[in-house]
């Protein structure tokens, strides 16, 4: 009795558990798929259609304003422009936000001016070059004050070794052969003194992750920043900031002027 | 002056009862200078103007003493540290040096022209004038002067006392030659009779200071005790970097590891070319590169600078000092300016663990000519 009473009740209960394991798989395997499908291929073609987008509207800038000198395919055209594969969008953007690109005309090296392209332009611009240019230096995230390292002591340091000889102590700028030239570092923003470092624009040599890190170049902006813009300016007149040439000179004329004056004063008869 | 002294000198009876003005009179006349016009700025003491006078004065002495308190002030209790730009306490930080040189420079000048003003205001005016002789001195002071001279030249006896002579000529002689001793010892010495160590001018840091040391490509990371070395993807295509010798000897010593940094002939330029960028190597040296790195001194062979103004794409690397330019496209040959010869190249290669390493020193001397080298 005890057995047969048993049994059924046994069966019921296993039939049970697997209908509740059955379920549970069920409700597991359901809600998994809905979350999934509620989230990511969603979010996932939305970014790419939103990145579609920009590239497009890429490929129009580039067709209107670019595609004479960099080629129909990013390949570049002989005499005019170099190639632009592979130069990334730090590349683009440092170009194109200080007005270099697009050239005004060709001469020994495009100079800074007044941005022609809009930043979204510029957005869209780098976007395209990365689509059909492939990966190179990329534009950190941060931007402004957030690039500004808190040692500018080191980048002080850092800025005389790798940066000085060409950009003078303070970021005067100065001349190199043929026409070309260092520029002065007055009002250049912090992404472009950043991607600059980058992508080495024109002349200058590419100082890449690996050889300054990210915590380096910071510093290197936070002391950019310290001795420009006016900010080297103690005395009231940096007098071009070049250092002893005008210093000494403005020193000698109206020193030797006062000592003159004075030794008149101290000659004349009361 | 033998001749025109005053012949009417007073008697003893008259000097008592002169008067310490006609004694000054007396005095300079006696010297030949006849005071014309010495008259006092306020013959009469306290007089109103007299008092503004003294006030005039004192107000910059006054002055001088008030900047001069200011000057301590700001010595001892403004903050004199360093702060950046965009801090409110920027101004404070560049305030400092100019109230400094302010307060100290208004000081002095304050005293300086306190003490003028004095001698202008209250120094009686003054008018002496005093005979002299035309042409030289008359034949007898010329004649009893040689005499005088020669007379006690003769009478000291060291003309006849050979012993003290020749004792005081040793004694001076070897101070003498001591003392020349130093500065022209430099100039005999032979700085290149040891031409195989790392400090004669043959050779620089890279050498190896015994064999199969290996000596590391470092980087100057501004922090002059760390090591950072360098590896071949660190720098990109077009990129460059001074670099500077390492050897696992200095990791532990603070002092070796600064010396490393500031030594004038270690600066090497690590220059990597972009892909593709046609290179001509100079014959003999042609593995002296890794791939497209390439190693240059960085000292000019003109005249010593800093050769570091580096163009990416013209290959050029520019001399500050005097214009010359250097293609690294053509093994540093000299393009243009007064250098004559290609800046060394180091023969560089990778070690076991993917560092860069130096396969020697420089073949040839680094830097400028010197009298020894012969090309």
């Amino acid at each position: 009795m005890t057995t047969t009473t048993k049994r059924p009740r046994g069966a019921r209960t296993k039939l049970r558990r697997r209908v509740a394991g059955l379920l549970a798989l069920g409700f597991g395997l359901l809600s998994a798929g809905m979350l999934f499908a509620a989230f990511a291929p969603q979010a996932q073609t939305a970014q790419a259609q939103q990145q579609d987008a920009l590239v497009r509207q890429g490929e129009q800038i580039y067709l209107n304003t670019c595609m004479s000198c960099h080629g129909k395919s990013l390949e570049g055209v002989e005499g005019r422009g170099p190639s632009l594969v592979g130069v990334g969008d730090a590349a683009v953007y440092f170009q194109t936000s200080s007005g270099r690109m697009p050239l005004a005309r060709q001469e020994a090296q495009g100079i800074r001016k007044p941005a022609k392209l809009s930043p979204e332009q510029i957005n869209a611009l780098m976007a395209y070059i990365t689509a059909n240019g492939g990966e190179g230096p990329k534009k950190p995230s941060e931007s402004g004050e957030a690039l500004r390292g808190d040692n500018p002591a080191r980048g002080g340091e850092l800025f005389r070794l790798n940066c000085a000889s060409c950009h003078n102590f303070t970021g005067r700028g100065g001349a190199l052969s043929s026409g070309k030239f260092a520029p002065a570092l007055d009002g250049v923003s912090e992404e472009q003194i950043y991607t600059a470092m980058l992508s080495g624009p024109q002349n200058m040599p590419k100082f890449g992750e690996r050889q300054l890190t990210p915590e380096e170049k910071k510093d290197i902006i936070a002391y950019v920043k310290s001795v420009t813009d006016g900010n080297n300016n103690s005395g009231g007149n940096p007098l071009g900031g070049f250092g002893p040439v005008s210093e000494g000179l403005i020193a000698f004329i109206v020193g030797i002027a006062a000592l003159i004056g004075v030794t008149l004063w101290i000659g004349a008869k009361a | 002056m033998s001749g025109d002294k005053p012949t009417d000198l007073p008697s003893e009876a008259e000097l008592a009862e002169m008067s310490r003005d006609d004694l000054v009179r007396l005095g300079t006349k006696m010297d030949g200078v006849e005071l014309v016009h010495y008259e006092e700025k306020f013959p009469v003491a306290g007089t109103r103007a007299e008092r503004r006078a003294q006030r005039s004065v004192a107000l910059w002495f006054l002055l001088s003493a008030l900047s001069g308190v200011a000057f301590l002030g700001v010595f001892l209790f403004w903050p004199y540290q360093y702060e950046a730009p965009h801090t409110e306490r920027h101004l404070l930080h560049l305030l400092y040096n100019p109230l400094i040189g302010l307060f100290l420079g208004l000081s002095v000048l304050a005293l300086g022209i306190g003490a003028l003003l004095y001698t202008k205001k209250f120094l009686p005016d003054e008018l002496a004038v005093q005979q002299r002789h035309d042409g030289p001195s008359p034949q007898v002071d010329r004649a009893t002067l040689v005499a005088e001279l020669a007379d006690a030249g003769q009478r000291s006896g060291i003309g006849r006392r050979n012993l003290i002579k020749r004792t005081a000529g040793l004694g001076a002689g070897v101070l003498g030659l001591g003392i020349a001793v130093v500065p022209l010892g430099a100039l005999v010495r032979n700085p290149h009779s040891d031409s195989e160590t790392k400090n004669s001018l043959w050779h620089t840091s890279w050498k190896p200071e015994k064999p199969g040391e290996k000596v590391y490509l470092r980087r100057h990371t501004g922090n002059f005790h760390e090591v950072s070395l360098v590896r071949p993807e660190d720098v990109e295509p077009g990129g460059f970097e001074t670099v500077f010798p390492f050897r696992e000897s200095e990791r532990n010593d603070e002092h070796a590891l600064v010396a490393a940094l500031k030594r004038s002939d270690a600066p090497v330029m690590l220059i990597r070319m972009r892909p593709n960028q046609a290179i001509v190597k100079r014959a003999g040296q042609e593995d002296f590169n890794y791939g497209d790195l390439y190693a240059y001194s960085k000292v000019c062979t003109h005249l010593g600078c800093p050769t570091s103004l580096f163009e990416q794409q013209t290959g050029l690397l520019l001399c500050p000092c005097h214009q010359s330019q250097f293609d690294v496209f053509e093994y540093a040959k000299p393009r243009f300016g007064p250098a004559t010869r290609p800046l060394p190249q180091l023969p560089i290669t990778v070690d076991e663990d993917g560092y860069l390493v130096a396969r020697s020193d420089f073949i040839e001397a680094v830097g400028p000519a010197f009298w020894e080298r012969k090309s």
